[in-house]
């Protein structure tokens, strides 16, 4: 699903580069933690997967298409793709949380009757169906970072990107958007989650990306937030099986990496309408 | 993006900036107003002109001593000129009973003149009223040709302060155009600040170019479309009260019609949509990077 060949970023008049020969691959339906210290790159590497930026040189590759080569008139079709969410939720103030989560489809042209079904049923999910009608300000953190996640999630990207998205919440809080951001993978969803939130990363044990002073540092399966390995894996170790025989770009399919996925999850069931985006 | 929210994107936007858009409403106004009276005075220039086709000819007076070899050689001439419609033989008997019809009013005027005190004369009509001044040159010194009298030159103080008010009213609709892009221009700048969540939201989510550049061209048309309206309604207006209730007692030549006011008014419209669209967009390349 993403692919990194050698990306190297300089920003202009920059001392030093952001990202150093990062090579790494994260398959369809992968979960991965991207650790590392303040000014490490992660950042810079989650803005290049969305093309708000172009790597100085190396190839990045999402959903299979080379993202410096994408015409400036079809990078809405990637970010259609790429669903994001930050640390500082980047909510619309004078929305409500339905008028918020239906701002996503309307601005990309859902017909009506599409978000009206679909934006209570992402709602319900994560948990904000009975506070649609509120505004963003009478909301707490926790709750914005929902309704982020619903914005992002409501298109049914098929990554979902997530910069510190715990940051600005305290410990039981961050549980809960983890968890969120589990059943967004579990529906089926790439997830790549950068963070500082150690606590979490150990509790979850995925797959972790580390970045140290814009190097790729480890690439480590079931990793800790701390390097636990003497040696770690070469960077462009290809992913764990599990997740590298997942059905590819099939996002609404329950997959099999989810480890209670009995029956179908709310979050993989497709609405009415189908997968949306 | 469907109608709907789209009309809600920019209601919201021209609320924000109410102010703004309302200075530049009354500067496109003032643009489109004067573009219109630019309209409308040349649909008056036309239609003087109209008149005066029908009513005013160049009259050519012959000498009394003319050979009526030089009066077919001169007529001949007229008929290759490009400016004559027609040529018109009067008798000294005729232009004396034209005399008379003309001075009826006067019976003191006509008592003392008689057929043979009047020229013979030639009139033309032209294909132009405004190229008279070239007919004039044209005829006059040739022989048998006594003098060349241009009707026209009587009015000639008219076009002249007819076309004056045309060009100054053009002008000042173009200074007003360039008043009204450098609002436009500030109107973007301050709405993509004040929209720069949504938009940087949009972008987010994968909205297009087009999709996210559509609140400020539409708020910028509107505008336009809000100045076109208050313009063409200046116009009518100048119709009614200036040039219907005024002008009309206080000259006898025709006045433009209403089909001039609708004609400069659906001009005036468009003009101020398309224009503050493509201004919009221009800045748009200045303000907004998609
Ligand atoms: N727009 C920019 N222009 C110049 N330098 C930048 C820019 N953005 C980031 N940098 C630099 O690139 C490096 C990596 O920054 P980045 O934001 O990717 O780090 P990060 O790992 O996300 O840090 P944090 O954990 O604090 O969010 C830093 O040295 C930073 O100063
Ligand atoms: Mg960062």
């Amino acid at each position: 699903m993403i692919v990194l060949s050698s990306v190297s970023k300089w920003y202009p008049n920059g001392a030093r580069p952001a990202l150093i020969d990062v090579s790494a691959e994260i398959g369809a339906g992968e979960f991965v933690f991207l650790v590392g210290p303040s000014g490490s790159g992660k950042s810079t590497l989650l803005r290049l997967l969305l093309r708000e930026d172009r790597a100085t040189s190396g190839q990045v590759i999402v959903a299979g298409r080379d993202v410096a080569r994408i015409p400036d008139r079809r990078v809405p079709q990637l970010r259609r793709t790429v669903g994001c969410v930050f640390q500082d939720f980047r909510l619309l103030p004078n929305r409500t949380v339905a008028a918020n989560v239906a701002f996503a489809l309307d601005v990309i042209g859902r017909p009506r009757h599409v978000v009206r079904s679909v934006v209570p049923e992402v709602l319900d999910l994560v948990g904000l169906g009975e506070k649609a009608d509120r505004y963003p300000d009478e909301l707490s953190g926790g709750e914005q970072q929902r309704v982020a996640i619903a914005r992002a999630f409501v298109g049914r990207p098929r990554v979902l990107l997530a910069d510190e998205p715990t940051g600005n919440l305290d410990p039981a809080t961050s549980i809960e958007i983890m968890n969120l951001l589990d059943a967004v993978h579990r529906a089926g969803t790439t997830v790549v989650m950068a963070t500082h939130n150690a606590s979490l990363v150990d509790a979850m044990r995925r797959r972790v990306l580390e970045l140290g002073d814009g190097a790729l540092l480890r690439d480590e399966a079931d990793g800790r937030y701390d390097q636990t390995m003497p040696q770690p894996l070469p960077p462009s170790a290809p992913p764990p099986p599990s997740a590298s025989l997942l059905p590819p770009s099939v996002p609404a399919q329950p997959t099999g990496t989810a480890p209670d996925d009995g029956g179908r999850s709310p979050w993989a069931a497709p609405t009415r309408n189908g997968p949306v985006g | 993006m469907r109608p709907g929210p789209l009309a809600s994107l920019l209601w919201t936007g021209l609320r924000r900036n109410l102010a703004m858009t309302g200075a530049v409403i009354v500067t496109v106004t003032i643009c489109l107003a004067m573009l219109g009276a630019g309209l409308l005075l040349r649909a008056q220039v036309h239609t003087i002109d109209g008149f005066l086709l029908d009513q005013i000819e160049v009259v050519v007076d012959l000498s009394d001593a003319i050979t009526p070899a030089e009066r077919s050689a001169l007529e001949a001439e007229m008929h290759r000129d490009p400016l004559v419609v027609a040529v018109h033989y009067e008798t000294k008997q005729q232009v004396y009973e034209r005399f008379r019809r003309d001075f009826r009013g006067s019976p003191d005027v006509v008592a003392g003149v008689g057929p043979e005190d009047l020229p013979a004369a030639l009139r033309l009509t032209l294909a132009d009223p405004r190229a008279s001044r070239d007919i004039v040159v044209t005829y006059t010194g040739l022989d048998g040709v006594e003098a060349v009298r241009d009707q026209r030159a009587l009015l000639d103080p008219l076009y002249r302060f007819l076309d004056a008010f045309t060009v100054g009213a053009f002008t000042l609709a173009a200074v007003q155009a360039l008043a009204s892009f450098a609002l436009i221009y500030t109107m973007i700048r301050i709405s993509a600040h004040g929209r720069r969540r949504e938009t940087a939201i949009m972008k987010l989510v994968g909205a297009s170019n087009g999709t996210i550049r559509a609140p400020f061209v539409l708020e910028s048309a509107v505008a336009g479309l809000t100045g076109g309206l208050l313009a063409a309604g200046l116009l009518v207006a100048a119709k009614v009260f200036l040039v219907d209730g005024q002008f009309a007692r206080q000259t006898m030549f025709p006045l433009f019609g209403w089909s001039a006011v609708w004609a400069s008014a659906v001009v005036v419209l468009a003009a101020g949509v398309l224009a503050a669209a493509v201004m919009a967009s221009i800045a748009l390349r200045r303000h907004l990077r998609v």
